[in-house]
């Protein structure tokens, strides 16, 4: 080998560190030399068309690279080359598409857009991206909900109403979800069988002496039926859960094993009450952003 | 001299920083591996704050930079610079103050994470306190080492001696410029930098980056040009670029740390200077593998016989592709793709397991049988640690490589309808797999160096029974005579 041979030839420095330790003295390789050359050359060239080097309070902005784009209140800029306008072009450009996609669902209604693939299809996309960045938190991607905690969008249950005017509601204004807790009205063994009537209700009871006693305070001194109704089903006017169908959104007695627990997580609920509170996000959203979100969350769980 | 009964050379504080190095090593990684597991599988917190990966992550970086990276520079630079420069460290008091003072600073270091204190500096995240101790052994360091070379009995300084003051000046001055902060109360931990906004970001990025180029860079040069010569058995191959690429590389460097920032705050005119920098050292670096790797030219044969070639010449490989890599990303339109995303992590991994780490090894298995003055235990276990080591790395990097360019695709990409095509939670989702991988990788990596603890404390343990036998060898003799 040719390099083999050449550094042989090389001489070395003439010194020897640690007995042993000696260096030859070959020239650069011409390759690195030039691949080190073709670098700084890159670099002139980078410096001569981008924002550079700095002179006093300002800096080279580089030659023939102007940047011009809208801003979303229509403002045209125009710029030399800067990463912060690359982006507002991005935006621009992005909003340019999805802008006459929004365009198209103004002024439209519910039934109008699901009728036509390309809006409903906008619609899910654009409302997918907002669900994951806003709802997601508390509902949970895909809005399955955390039991006990944020409500499940994904079940038949809507306690607040199913309709899309329901949903738009929901959505713009919030909701306070509110029970009071009947520890300090209610003697324990009254509570169980309070608890138990309501597990009755959906045929998950079995003590029928307890139920008995149960619904005497449910429909009489506790005052259940004044939000819960008479038949137990609930109101959606005032978010009041729907006791019959086997459906849990606060209690979740699905996951328990046996009738005890089953209990033990319905009365804790009689006792301490609850207290849910979402946000109005009337302000955060467009009026577009609203109705693809309830276009969206309705389709989630079906409806009744 | 009056000096007759002291040894030549004091190889004792070499001794210590290469066992703390390992003990390190083997923790740093293990933490590495334990908050792999955490972002593949959460439930690994165990609910606990202090074992959480906020507050592990600063603790693995830590042990295994300063700890592991530290300590086995310390050992190697007090090494060559003693055989290089034929004289003894300059101070013993010295060199056993700069010994305790870094194994104090990174005890505490890990200690204060895990109970929550941190600056939030990365890779400075030292509360103040931790700091001023580093502070003072470095600058303890500093006039060691200079000390020693002034007093050396060789005409020439060697080149190895160049790229440690080289790194021990420029982590000095990192260092303390850094971490200029005022504490809020003399008896609190917490304390304020004294910069602020995008200078405050600008200072630690130029810290951040000069840590990878004097620190994990130049510094693992020095090693190089001492172990890989002195196991070759050959002359370096050139003198000539050996200086080139050191002073391009030591000049260069130091403008290139706001390329951390791209797309941020930062002015564009400094994100440009930081991108074209990067670009100039590419070469620069490229020298320190060449005259490696060239150096081992005509010793190819040795590959098959010598487990410490294969652990250099794989180290400098790793460390030119990493180099490559690094300008690569630097430049703005790469880094748009790569910032925030797992690519910068496995680009860190390639430099810090492929080239820090196993040049680290290979000059630990030439070092450690001179200073017990026996062989290693068992060299089969040496090939088995090069094996796991380099599989775990190409499992780690491939690993990140999915991991980065796919999640920066998908943060990127738009639907027909001009919305995000996926949300954040969807490119978490499609980290999972690539994750477990990397754990495994780490796991590999981390079995490893746990072999190599054990191969060094046997052979440890055999340099004492050679020392005893030997002894009692003599004393049998002198009970004869």
């Amino acid at each position: 080998m040719s390099k083999e041979k050449q550094s042989r030839t090389v001489q070395t420095t003439g010194h020897a560190w640690d007995g042993d330790i000696q260096e030859f003295n070959n020239p650069l390789p011409t390759w690195w030399l030039w691949g080190f050359y073709a670098t700084v050359v890159f670099a002139i060239v980078y410096w001569i068309f981008y924002p550079a080097w700095p002179i006093g309070d300002d800096y080279t902005k580089g030659i023939g690279n102007e940047i011009e784009y809208t801003t979303k209140d229509g403002k045209t800029v125009t710029t030399h080359w800067n990463t912060r306008a690359l982006y507002e072009r991005d935006l621009q450009e992005a909003r340019a598409v999805s802008d006459k996609f929004a365009a198209s669902l103004k002024d439209v209604g519910y039934a109008d857009i699901l009728k036509d693939a390309d809006k409903s299809n906008y619609a899910t996309s654009a409302a997918n991206v907002l669900f994951a960045d806003n709802c997601a938190g508390c509902h949970q991607p895909g809005g399955a909900g955390l039991p006990g905690h944020y409500p499940s969008l994904v079940d038949d249950d809507w306690i607040w109403g199913s309709s899309y005017e329901k949903v738009e509601e929901t959505i713009r204004k919030g909701r306070q979800g509110i029970m009071p807790g009947f520890s300090a009205s209610l003697k324990d063994a009254q509570v169980s069988d309070v608890a138990e009537y309501v597990l009755s209700l959906s045929g998950e009871s079995v003590d029928d002496e307890m139920v008995k006693r149960g619904q005497k305070i449910f429909h009489g001194d506790a005052g259940c039926v004044v939000c819960h109704t008479k038949t137990g089903q609930g109101n959606i006017d005032m978010g009041s859960a729907n006791l019959t169908d086997q459906i849990w959104t606060v209690a979740n007695i699905n996951t328990k094993s046996d009738h005890d627990k089953k209990l033990v997580a319905v009365k804790k609920i009689i006792n301490n009450g609850i207290n849910r509170s979402m946000p109005a996000w009337e302000k955060r959203f467009t009026d577009t952003e609203i109705k693809m979100l309830t276009l969206y969350v309705h389709q989630l769980g079906s409806s009744n | 001299m009056s000096e007759t009964n002291v040894q030549p050379y004091n190889y004792g504080i070499i001794r210590l920083f290469t066992i703390m190095a390992i003990v390190w090593g083997v923790l740093g990684m293990f933490a590495g591996v334990y908050i792999a597991l955490e972002l593949t599988w959460p439930i690994f917190n165990l609910d606990t704050p202090a074992i959480t990966f906020g507050r592990l992550r600063p603790v693995h970086t830590t042990l295994v930079i300063f700890g592991f990276g530290g300590s086995a520079l310390f050992a190697t630079s007090y090494y060559v610079v003693q055989r290089t420069c034929q004289v003894r460290l300059s101070s013993d008091v010295m060199a056993n103050i700069t010994f305790w003072g870094w194994q104090t600073s990174i005890a505490l270091a890990v200690i204060s994470y895990m109970a929550g204190f941190t600056q939030a500096r990365e890779y400075a995240e030292m509360v103040w306190p931790i700091d001023i101790l580093i502070a003072v052994t470095w600058v303890t360091y500093f006039i060691v080492f200079v000390h020693t070379l002034a007093r050396r009995t060789q005409p020439h300084i060697y080149v190895a001696n160049w790229f440690f003051v080289a790194f021990i000046l420029a982590t000095a001055i990192l260092h303390i410029f850094n971490n200029m902060e005022v504490p809020i109360s003399l008896f609190s931990l917490k304390s304020y930098s004294l910069h602020a906004g995008v200078q405050d970001a600008m200072t630690q990025w130029w810290y951040g980056h000069n840590a990878v180029g004097f620190f994990l860079t130049a510094a693992f040069l020095g090693m190089m040009y001492y172990f890989v010569p002195k196991q070759a058995g050959r002359p370096v191959y050139s003198y000539r670029l050996s200086i080139i690429h050191f002073w391009a590389l030591v000049f260069l460097y130091m403008w290139v740390g706001a390329h951390h920032l791209h797309w941020t705050a930062l002015p564009d005119w400094t994100s440009t200077l930081a991108a074209t920098f990067s670009i100039l050292l590419l070469l620069p670096s490229w020298g320190g593998m060449i005259n490696g790797i060239m150096t081992l030219s005509g010793a190819w044969d040795k590959l098959r016989s010598d487990p410490v070639i294969r652990f250099l010449i794989v180290a400098l490989s790793f460390y030119g592709m990493s180099t490559f890599e690094g300008p690569l990303m630097s430049l703005k339109s790469v880094n748009a793709l790569s910032h925030y995303t797992d690519w910068t992590i496995g680009h860190v991994h390639s430099g810090a397991l492929g080239w820090v780490a196993m040049v680290t090894f290979g000059s630990f298995y030439h070092l450690i049988p001179r200073l017990w003055e026996t062989k290693m235990y068992s060299d089969r276990l040496i090939f088995l640690h090069f094996w796991l080591a380099t599989i775990g790395i190409v499992l780690y990097i491939s690993a990140m490589w999915v991991a980065g360019v796919g999640q920066g695709l998908m943060l990127r990409a738009f639907d027909e309808y001009g919305n995000l095509a996926y949300t954040f939670i969807e490119t978490v989702e499609f980290l999972k797999n690539p994750y477990a991988i990397r754990a495994l990788g780490g796991a590999f990596f981390l079995i490893g160096i746990v072999i190599m603890a054990y191969n060094v404390f046997m052979t440890i343990r055999q340099s004492r029974i050679e020392r005893v036998a030997l002894e009692a060898k003599i004393a049998a003799k002198l009970a004869k005579a």
